[in-house]
């Protein structure tokens, strides 16, 4: 995966030098970045693939939490590009409130590094405290795939994400929210890692720098 | 004096398929099992045997003497299963019972016999009742275990009594093959021109012992009750399930959790004790107003830890409705399997496998557990068929992926939605799809894909075009090839 910098950009300085407290490990690293111990919100027709590729940064269970008509479409032949399909734990739930609780359960337990949960709509401030707070607790990394509008929120940063018409794997990534550094849009582009054995290695994907900076 | 009687059931296999009302018993049939490399008749039907077929005889040969024989390889489990039965049944006759696997039962009947009303009516008794169950059987009574056992099967008629102290008489005239001694020896015993237990009797035990070791002597001397051999009972199986009765009801959660607390932990303990764990546990609470209620849960791995029991436990018993209180609890576990334990600061991804299992046991004992699922690999070529998703806590073994040939899309829509067409095309230029309207930049396809005809809703012949749209999303577009005015749909959607 490589990363072009395209909207937007400001001084790539800034973005590395924000202080990060011991804990707060990154799971994307290079100029997009994602905390760890926090929850993300995403958007747009191409949230799940931004799930996704944060989760092939991470080894460990996939959560996958949602409503039954939210996960039922997810195909794990296409996902296999990225990870292995072994990993994703699918849990179904069937009304808002029990999708929230499995959320909060996920993430406090320390057993999944990557907790993916889906909603129609974003977290108002109460329940995405609570999440942010289980995330804290877990130290995983929450993301949110919000399909329908998101409110104000407590989550660490929120993305949109839409397929890129430049080509096959390429997504336009922008951060329109974030609580801890600057805003910024970045062309993704996937670069299929070398397949050895059909087996899976998580963290082969390298995030190159961006190469405007 | 101690008295034994022996039960043998020769035809254990038969009578179980004759219990279940299997027609091939009344036939040419046989059942068979594997031995030494071969697949042999163990036993026989009646029909089988005046076919002029016997135990022993192999399964090519069987069938070239006899070719509508029927067969079945033996089934131990079931078989065990009905014998184990058979010893739970047997102590409305002695309180003193061991079993005598495969195909018998020890009963110690010392001072029972006089309440049938003697030996012989005893075993009558005996054979009757296991008649009536349609178990055939062949009684033997003598003073030892050792001749009991070889009454039983070689005694000439199906009741074979040896009176108090003659037991070496009764014994005298049966083949040294009713001794209960491995083949070998029996074989050699034979070699040597020793054809009964009356001609071993008379030599010197140390010369027997001497060219034959002591194997013989020892049995010898057990059946001939010169050395002690007791029927030692079988212990039933460990029941793990603890009970509380209270003087008064109770109702409050903290006091509810209080006596789940010590049901737990003695459940648990007796538990930890065996290296057992269990998956399920049961709680039966008594309400004194609206009766018994059972709570259960389960686990994605057999546990017998306490905390997390109690911590599974804690959501359907605040769920409970107890209004008048409840004063009776039992708890049971069930589905007991072995724990072997693991050294956690070694072992970190068995830690990471553990805790992953202590997930899923939280989430689906909330939801349910077949709503928490993983994906599994099928072998097909259709989009909607390669893969299912089965219950976490089902899936035990790994399981391997094998990358796709073909591009699949990241949403695949069960049931592929129909869209307006606005502006026609193969596939359209510009259509309708979830209120929005998306004009196609390029297309790829078409990807025809048949169905798979040996399946029984096999569905119609179906094309597949990958659509890049001016906004963005990469769309599958479907249509049925063949139909007169062509209806598109989205079948799914790329990353």
């Amino acid at each position: 995966m490589s990363v072009v910098e395209i909207i937007n950009r400001r001084d790539v300085g800034t973005l590395a030098s924000f202080t990060l407290q011991a804990r707060e490990a990154l799971c994307l690293a290079g100029p997009v970045r994602l905390a760890k111990g926090r929850v993300h919100e995403a958007l747009g027709d191409s949230a799940d693939m931004f799930a996704v590729l944060a989760a092939s940064r991470l080894s460990g269970p996939i959560i996958w939490i949602g409503l039954s008509r939210d996960i039922g479409s997810l195909a794990p032949t296409a996902l296999q590009d990225f990870i292995d399909p072994a990993r994703i734990i699918l849990t179904e739930g069937i009304s808002r409130s029990e999708v929230l609780w499995a959320a909060e359960q996920a993430l406090r337990a320390a057993c999944a590094p990557c907790v993916v949960i889906e909603l129609s709509n974003g977290p108002n401030l109460r329940e995405s405290r609570r999440l942010q707070i289980a995330a804290e607790e877990g130290g995983g990394i929450g993301i949110l795939l919000i399909h329908g509008r998101a409110h104000t929120s407590a989550c660490e940063t929120r993305w949109h994400c839409e397929a890129s018409n430049a080509g096959e794997n390429m997504w336009t990534w922008s951060l329109t929210k974030n609580r801890k550094g600057e805003l910024g849009a970045w062309q993704v582009r996937w670069a299929k890692p070398d397949k050895s054995g059909g087996a899976y290695e998580a963290g082969v994907i390298h995030l190159a720098a961006a190469t405007a900076a | 004096m101690k008295r034994v009687l022996s039960i043998w059931l020769p035809q254990l296999p038969l009578d179980l398929r004759r219990r279940k009302e299997d027609p091939r018993v009344a036939g040419v049939f046989a059942v068979m099992s594997e031995i030494k490399n071969a697949w042999r008749l163990t036993h026989l039907s009646d029909a089988a045997l005046a076919a002029g077929l016997s135990a022993g005889v192999s399964l090519p040969d069987a069938r070239a003497i006899c070719p509508e024989l029927l067969t079945e390889p033996s089934d131990p489990v079931r078989e065990a299963a009905l014998l184990r039965a058979l010893w739970r049944w047997a102590d409305r006759l002695s309180p003193w019972i061991a079993l005598d696997a495969p195909d018998g039962l020890f009963l110690d009947i010392t001072g029972c016999a006089h309440l049938f009303g003697g030996e012989p009516a005893m075993a009558a008794h005996t054979r009757e009742r296991l008649a009536d169950m349609q178990i055939t059987s062949r009684v033997g009574i003598a003073d030892t275990k050792g001749a009991a056992w070889a009454l039983a099967r070689f005694g000439g008629p199906d009741i074979s009594l040896a009176p108090t102290g003659q037991t070496g008489a009764a014994l005298a005239a049966l083949p040294v093959e009713a001794l209960r001694l491995p083949q070998k020896i029996t074989s050699d015993l034979r070699r040597t021109g020793l054809q009964n237990i009356g001609q071993l009797t008379q030599i010197k035990r140390a010369e027997l012992a001497r060219r034959f070791r002591l194997d013989l002597t020892q049995s010898l001397s057990a059946a001939l009750g010169h050395s002690p051999d007791p029927v030692s009972p079988k212990a039933a199986d460990p029941v793990y399930a603890a009970r509380m009765t209270l003087p008064d009801p109770i109702g409050f959660q903290a006091d509810l959790l209080g006596v789940l607390e010590r049901l737990t932990s003695s459940v648990c303990r007796r538990l930890a004790g065996d290296g057992k764990g269990a998956r399920r546990y049961y709680l039966t609470v008594r309400c004194v107003d609206t009766g018994d209620h059972m709570l259960h849960i389960g686990f994605a791995r057999p546990t017998h830890e306490t905390r997390a029991v109690m911590q599974q436990f804690r959501k359907p018993l605040d769920d409970l409705k107890i209004e008048f209180g409840a004063d009776w609890f039992r708890l049971e576990a069930a589905h007991i399997e072995p724990i072997q334990p693991f050294q956690i600061s070694l072992d970190q991804h068995k830690q990471a496998e553990d805790d992953t299992s202590k997930i899923i046991s939280t989430l689906g004992n909330r939801l349910g557990f077949d709503r928490v699922r993983q994906f599994m690999p099928v072998q097909s070529h259709l989009p909607e068929r390669e893969f299912v998703s089965v219950e976490a806590m089902d899936r035990r073994a790994p399981v391997s992926w094998t990358a796709t040939p073909r591009r699949r899309p990241v949403r695949l829509f069960r049931r592929p939605e129909r869209l307006v067409t606005l502006q026609a095309g193969r596939p359209p230029k510009r259509f309708q799809w979830r209120k929005s309207i998306y004009a196609t930049r390029e297309a790829k396809g078409p990807e025809r894909l048949s169905a798979e005809w040996w399946q029984d809703d096999s569905g119609a012949l179906r094309d597949y075009w990958q659509v890049q749209t001016e906004d963005g999303p990469r769309l599958w577009l479907m249509t049925y090839p063949g139909s007169a005015e062509p209806n598109w749909f989205i079948a799914g959607r790329f990353a």
